[in-house]
């Protein structure tokens, strides 16, 4: 058996393979880098396997608490672990859109399903969940409550402010201007997908294009996502462990490389 | 001292600047003048006896400078302006600036009322440097300069000295092109730290006294067994490579830099003189006249992209790694020009905004290793 480990920033993610490459255990726990969660995870795929940790050939460990974590047998990026997570569904994807707490990626693929080139948010919180979490709170909403609310919404209106923190005082105005809970959670959306938007061209996207990470579950933001682009973006099962899939199936390849490597000598 | 002594020292050199230089103008016994990035003519303040000393920022709080230069300035300039204020450049005794971009000519007025006790020169380099009136302007504002420093200094510069110090400094700057060259050959020995810290260890040091030490360190990775490098190898552009935290990251991660096109480092010595006057002020206009692909000089058709290119193919390079200082607009104009040439030609780009208050390496780790992965998944 082989274990991906998903340390994210808000979240922590965990996937469990079998040798046939099938996901035998998985878990996803909204807790990330820095707290016990990733333990959790590890525990409850592990159970969901029916296995204990001595059966786990190879770990691979990836996302933003890799560096930290010192049981797994080797890091790799999120970035090299979604494009691997999501050739384990689909082998026609051009263009992976992760949109996870702390930042966002596009990801474009080669026709071996590889990182052909990717591009990342930079420091400011601005298109990520984070930005979405600060939305949910000043709306008065849960997270998961944001999407509902927002496919309510009878106008489109514009958040201009880039910056995470002057969107905020943005949206209170607009709020206490009159404008409806509905209408403003879809403006958040918008802004995100605009600032996605400009990360695609500068990666240069194409069809097929899926999402990934914690933001893929949010139904109106992929919908919105999808009207920018102007074509339709696929969510894959499991969207928010992608990246554990995809270092789950790393460590069942090398562990597979090494066992051969040792039977050559 | 065993060449890796040496290397060893100058490291330590390169991560102390302000102690650096004060050993130096003590083993010395010259006064310093400091140099504000980039091409300041050198020759000229050590032929009038001074030490020449680099300022290229640090990484330091920023909390005086944003008194004349905001949040979105280039962080090297806030550096520099910081350092003053505090006091750090007190052992100064003048400041020479070319006035590059719109930082650079604000600084300039800025740095009078900043730091009124250290006094500037500035340094207007002509846009237009190939046709002969730039040629020309460009020799008079070398000898204006000349005699700024000559006032400084209170004794007339002779064209003697000029020659002489320009030969030392033709010497240094044929030493580093072989360095790069010989460095690019042991990664494993010279791992981009290493590169960096040894380069950036000259701005500090008497350069003939530097350059000698470098030729040591050139004989002794000669005498070194070649081995193969199983790495990545890259090409680096940008104005600096810094802080030296991520240059670890690279390390780390088994990347080579296999040459440069950074402002602080090859650009400051890779164009050869090509004038046969004998005259030292044609010489040292030339060098500048000929100058290509800098994002700095004017240039109708733009060269960079292709030198970049040229750079990978000769070296068998895996990519090109730009170091995009943040709010840099001259290198941020130049960067979608040269990134469709280079993508075109099929290398791959990594990009990283840097600034150099920069205290979290998270993202950037991500970035670097994530490159280096794919570059891997390539072969």
């Amino acid at each position: 058996m082989y274990l991906g480990i998903d340390i994210g920033s808000s979240s922590s993610k965990a996937v469990v393979l079998n040798e046939k490459n099938e996901i035998a255990g998985i878990s996803v726990k909204n807790l990330g880098t820095g707290t016990d969660a990733h333990k959790e995870v590890v525990a409850e795929a592990l159970s969901n396997a029916g296995i204990t940790e001595e059966y786990i050939n190879y770990t691979v460990v990836t996302g933003y608490g890799r560096v930290n974590y010192d049981k797994a047998d080797r890091q790799i990026t999120e970035i090299t672990c979604h494009a691997k997570g999501v050739a384990h569904y689909n082998n026609d994807v051009k263009t992976i859109v992760d949109i996870g707490g702390q930042d966002s990626k596009v990801i474009k693929l080669n026709e071996n399903m590889q990182v052909d080139n990717f591009v990342m948010n930079e420091k400011c919180a601005a298109g990520t969940g984070r930005f979405l979490e600060v939305m949910a709170r000043v709306l008065g909403c849960s997270l998961d409550d944001l999407s509902e609310m927002a496919k309510k919404a009878t106008t489109q209106i514009s958040i201009s402010s880039v910056c995470t923190v002057f969107a905020e005082s943005e949206v209170i105005s607009r709020l206490s201007g009159g404008e409806s809970r509905e209408n403003v959670a879809r403006g958040a959306h918008i802004a995100i997908a605009k600032r996605v938007m400009g990360m695609c061209n500068r990666v240069g996207y194409a069809p097929k294009v899926v999402m990934t990470g914690g933001v893929a579950l949010n139904e109106d933001m992929v919908d919105v996502l999808s009207n920018e682009l102007g074509l339709d973006i696929e969510v894959l099962p499991n969207c928010q462990a992608i990246g554990a899939i995809g270092a789950a199936t790393f460590a069942h390849d090398l562990y597979k490389k090494m066992e051969a490597d040792n039977n050559a000598n | 001292m065993e060449y890796l002594e040496i290397i060893k020292k100058l490291e330590e050199e390169a991560l102390h600047p302000k102690k650096s230089v004060i050993k130096e103008i003590k083993e010395t016994g010259k006064k310093a003048i400091g140099c504000f990035p980039i091409y300041t003519p050198e020759e000229i303040i050590y032929a009038a006896g001074f030490l020449p000393v680099a300022m290229w920022g640090g990484n330091t709080e920023l909390k005086l400078a944003d008194k004349y230069l905001q949040s979105f300035c280039c962080s090297i300039m806030r550096a520099n302006i910081e350092y003053g204020m505090k006091g750090d450049y007190n052992m100064l005794e003048a400041v020479v600036l070319p006035t590059f971009c719109d930082t650079l000519k604000c600084v300039c007025e800025n740095w009078k009322v900043a730091v009124p006790n250290i006094p500037i020169v500035p340094i207007v380099y002509p846009q237009n440097r190939t046709i002969d009136c730039g040629f020309e302007y460009m020799e008079d504002e070398f000898k204006r300069v000349k005699d700024e420093i000559s006032k400084i200094a209170n004794k007339e510069i002779k064209d003697e000295e000029i020659n002489e110090a320009f030969e030392l400094y033709e010497e240094y700057r044929n030493t580093m092109r072989e360095f790069v060259e010989v460095a690019s050959d042991y990664p494993q020995i010279i791992n981009l730290r290493k590169r960096h810290l040894i380069i950036k260890a000259g701005q500090f040091a008497d350069k003939k006294r530097y350059t000698e030490e470098i030729k040591v360190i050139i004989a002794g990775l000669k005498k070194e067994e070649l081995k193969p490098f199983n790495g990545t190898k890259v090409i680096a552009t940008g104005l600096l490579s810094e802080p030296v935290e991520i240059l670890d990251i690279f390390d780390e991660n088994n990347i080579a830099v296999m040459g440069d096109d950074l402002a602080q480092e090859s650009r400051q010595w890779r164009t050869i003189v090509n004038d046969n006057s004998g005259n030292v002020w044609k010489k040292m206009v030339s060098r500048v006249a000929d100058q290509r692909g800098d994002t700095f000089f004017y240039e109708y058709m733009k060269s960079r992209g292709n030198r970049l290119i040229e750079m990978v193919k000769d070296k068998s390079a895996d990519g090109v790694v730009v170091f995009m200082m943040k709010f840099c607009d001259p290198e941020e104009y130049d960067y979608p020009i040269y990134k469709q040439e280079v993508e075109a030609a099929g290398i791959p780009i990594l990009y990283l905004e840097i600034d150099q208050q920069i205290t979290s390496y998270e993202q950037i780790r991500t970035r670097i290793q994530s490159y280096s992965e794919m570059l891997m998944m390539r072969r």
